[in-house]
């Protein structure tokens, strides 16, 4: 007994000591790194050609990395075949698989099944409704056809909604919480929520890399390269000045408050954009409340093709002359008076 | 006087109008031309995109990314990345520096030259990417030998301060290259006569015979050495060949190089990988000594 009270008074100071430490060290932000697999895959020239030829790049830029929404994530939540260094070549990684968090509306492990699900019953998915693959099966979005790492992009709604983090509002969470590293992830995570998840013109871009593909557009019989006929819109003009409150392909094409991988045919009834459902679109709460149904009726995919959509065709056309054979009469009227001014003794040869 | 204001008024006035006359052309009647032809050509871009396809199999470090045309903007409101984007690449790159082009052995070996030892060459061409090829391959013995080495810009060649402090490890726009001592001048091993050689041999390359290139080979790969510097070389506290401090590194880029974790690293694959590495394309020994237990991952 005397020597356990002997063993406790010489440990107990050391013990407090290592607890003060480490309660103490600086939250650590790269925390998902606890294999420190960025030892290695932090340099960007980890790469190699593999057997099929293809480039392999094994770089993870560790400063985007830790502003992305699995900063958390362990690496081999993703990559579960890695558990020991050095570590045969990876395997691809299954975006379903079920990793550490809990979601904790239920407290189960988070996966991401649910997408799978509903992006099989979509337009997108690989079967038709009798659960045969469809034609031209591989043209279908997987997962990183269209998802790359997802970046927060918090608000701040303190005296005004902007772009970023709101300082006072993390003060407000500190009161309660105390892990830096909680708080600003919590924060970031809900605000980039509450908005967007990327940018109008990020969606188009991401729509436009099948729907504007030539080849695609024609196999599968498109009326049209839908990213391309937006941007001739007001809106998709408004998207390439960046602007927030744009409609962008999901905001029509999803039906409202469900998930973007639930996208149907607009030849399903239930699709927002079949000619049933059309009219709510742009009369919507968040667009142009109280317009007539008949706002949805014009087109917002037409191209500049007789074949396509003729009275914007020439409706366009015409416009296009009138503006040219107005103003280009003028400016060339113009330019001679001043050639005339500038000249005002000239004459062309053997006039008088 | 005031006439002379006058004219040059008058003149930029008519630059005024000549500026005008450009702008509305263009959205106007070349808008409707440009229109008519792209609808012209949209066979054509679908056929020539189906042999880009296929020039794109043959990938390359520099083709995909330090090259590549295709950007990618992420508009995040309270800043924008952009990047070249690779497809299927799920982490992003983030970072932005141009190809080699001092380097001549990436002509002929490419910018991911290690493929040989299937576990290392990752880690190899990772290495590749900001050391110069002569400075693990060459190794200049004994009057020509100094310990000397300094940085390089990847697009014009000319030695440059050391880019590490302030940069993310391993994203620099310049690659280490080691000197040698000719005639009594320390010179650089990528030296402007043997860039020359390689490059005129580039050239004739076609025209020449059988043992004709078969010399100029030799010629070219005279001076490498038998056996490249290998990873424990530069990765110790001691005698590193490479002189970090001189080099630019801070001491705690210094202390991470040559960290146990990265030394111990190091040990373990070399344990398991690196007696091949000796004899790059031979066949693996029948019976391998007792191989290491391999390092569990923390938090597994």
């Amino acid at each position: 007994m005397t020597a356990l009270r002997r063993a406790s008074k010489f440990f107990l100071p050391f013990g407090i000591f290592i607890l003060i430490f480490l309660l103490h060290t600086p939250g650590n932000s790269y925390a998902s790194d606890i294999g420190n697999c960025l030892l290695c895959h932090k340099y960007a020239g980890m790469s190699r050609v593999d057997e099929e030829g293809k480039m392999r790049l094994f770089f993870v830029n560790e400063s985007i990395f830790v502003n992305s929404v699995h900063s958390k994530v362990k690496c081999e939540g993703c990559h579960t075949d890695i558990t020991e260094i050095p570590h045969k070549p990876a395997k691809k990684v299954d975006c379903l698989v079920e990793c550490h968090i809990v979601e904790p509306s239920t407290e189960k492990k988070f996966s991401h099944k649910d997408v799978d699900t509903f992006l099989a019953k979509s337009v997108h998915g690989t079967t038709d409704a009798s659960g045969k693959p469809k034609k031209y099966v591989e043209d279908m979005p997987m997962c990183k056809d269209c998802h790359d790492e997802p970046l927060y992009r918090p608000l701040s709604f303190f005296k005004k909604v902007r772009p970023g983090i709101s300082d006072a509002a993390l003060g407000r969470c500190r009161v309660c919480h105390k892990k830096e590293d909680f708080i600003y992830r919590f924060y970031n995570h809900v605000t980039t929520r509450l908005h967007k998840s990327r940018n109008p013109l990020n969606i188009a871009e991401v729509c436009a890399r099948c729907h504007d593909d030539e080849t695609i557009v024609a196999r599968h019989g498109l009326s049209t390269k839908a990213v391309f006929s937006y941007s001739e819109t007001f809106h998709g003009k408004a998207a390439r000045f960046l602007d927030e409150r744009i409609p962008d392909c999901l905001d029509c094409h999803v039906n409202k408050g469900e998930s973007v991988h639930q996208m149907l045919s607009h030849k399903n009834v239930q699709a927002s954009t079949h000619e049933y459902n059309r009219g709510k679109i742009c009369s919507n709460i968040d667009c142009h409340p109280g317009a007539s149904p008949k706002l949805a009726t014009y087109g917002v995919h037409s191209e500049f093709s007789l074949e396509q959509s003729p009275a914007q065709y020439f409706f366009t056309a015409f416009f296009i002359i009138l503006t040219g054979g107005t103003l280009l009469p003028l400016m060339v009227i113009i330019l001679l008076d001043l050639i005339r001014r500038f000249f005002p003794n000239a004459t062309i040869k053997g006039r008088k | 006087m005031k006439n002379f204001f006058f004219k040059i008024y008058m003149l930029g006035f008519m630059v005024l109008v000549i500026f005008f006359i450009a702008i509305i052309w263009q959205v106007t009647f070349a808008h409707l031309f440009e229109e008519y032809h792209n609808r012209k050509q949209a066979l054509e871009i679908t056929k020539f995109k189906e042999q880009k396809k296929k020039e794109a199999e043959k990938t390359t470090f520099e083709k995909v990314i330090l090259e590549s045309e295709e950007k990618v903007k992420h508009y995040l409101g309270y800043k924008i990345l952009e990047e070249k984007r690779i497809k299927g690449h799920f982490h992003h790159i983030g970072f932005q520096v141009g190809p080699d082009k001092r380097s001549y052995c990436v002509e002929c070996h490419g910018d991911m030259p290690h493929d040989q030892l299937k576990d290392l060459r990752a880690f190899l061409n990772m290495h590749a990417f900001f050391v110069g090829c002569e400075t693990c391959h060459v190794k200049p013995e004994g009057s020509q030998k100094v310990r000397v080495f300094k940085w390089y810009d990847r697009t014009t060649g000319d030695i440059v301060e050391s880019p590490v402090k302030g940069s993310t490890p391993g994203t620099y726009r310049a690659k280490i290259i080691s000197f040698e001592r000719i005639g009594g001048k320390l010179e650089r091993i990528d030296s402007e006569e043997r860039i020359g050689f390689v490059r005129e041999y580039r050239e004739k390359e076609k025209s020449l015979t059988e043992s004709q290139r078969s010399k100029a080979k030799k010629m070219i790969h005279k001076i490498v050495s038998k056996q490249p510097v290998m990873c424990e070389e530069c990765h110790q506290k001691e005698a590193s060949i490479l002189p970090f401090e001189d080099l630019g590194y801070p001491k705690e880029r210094i202390d991470s190089i040559i960290s146990t974790e990265v030394v111990g690293m190091i040990k373990n694959y070399t344990k398991f990988y690196m007696p091949r590495m000796l004899h790059p394309g031979e066949a693996p020994a029948p019976a391998p000594a007792p191989q290491p237990e391999p390092v569990k991952k923390k938090g597994t």
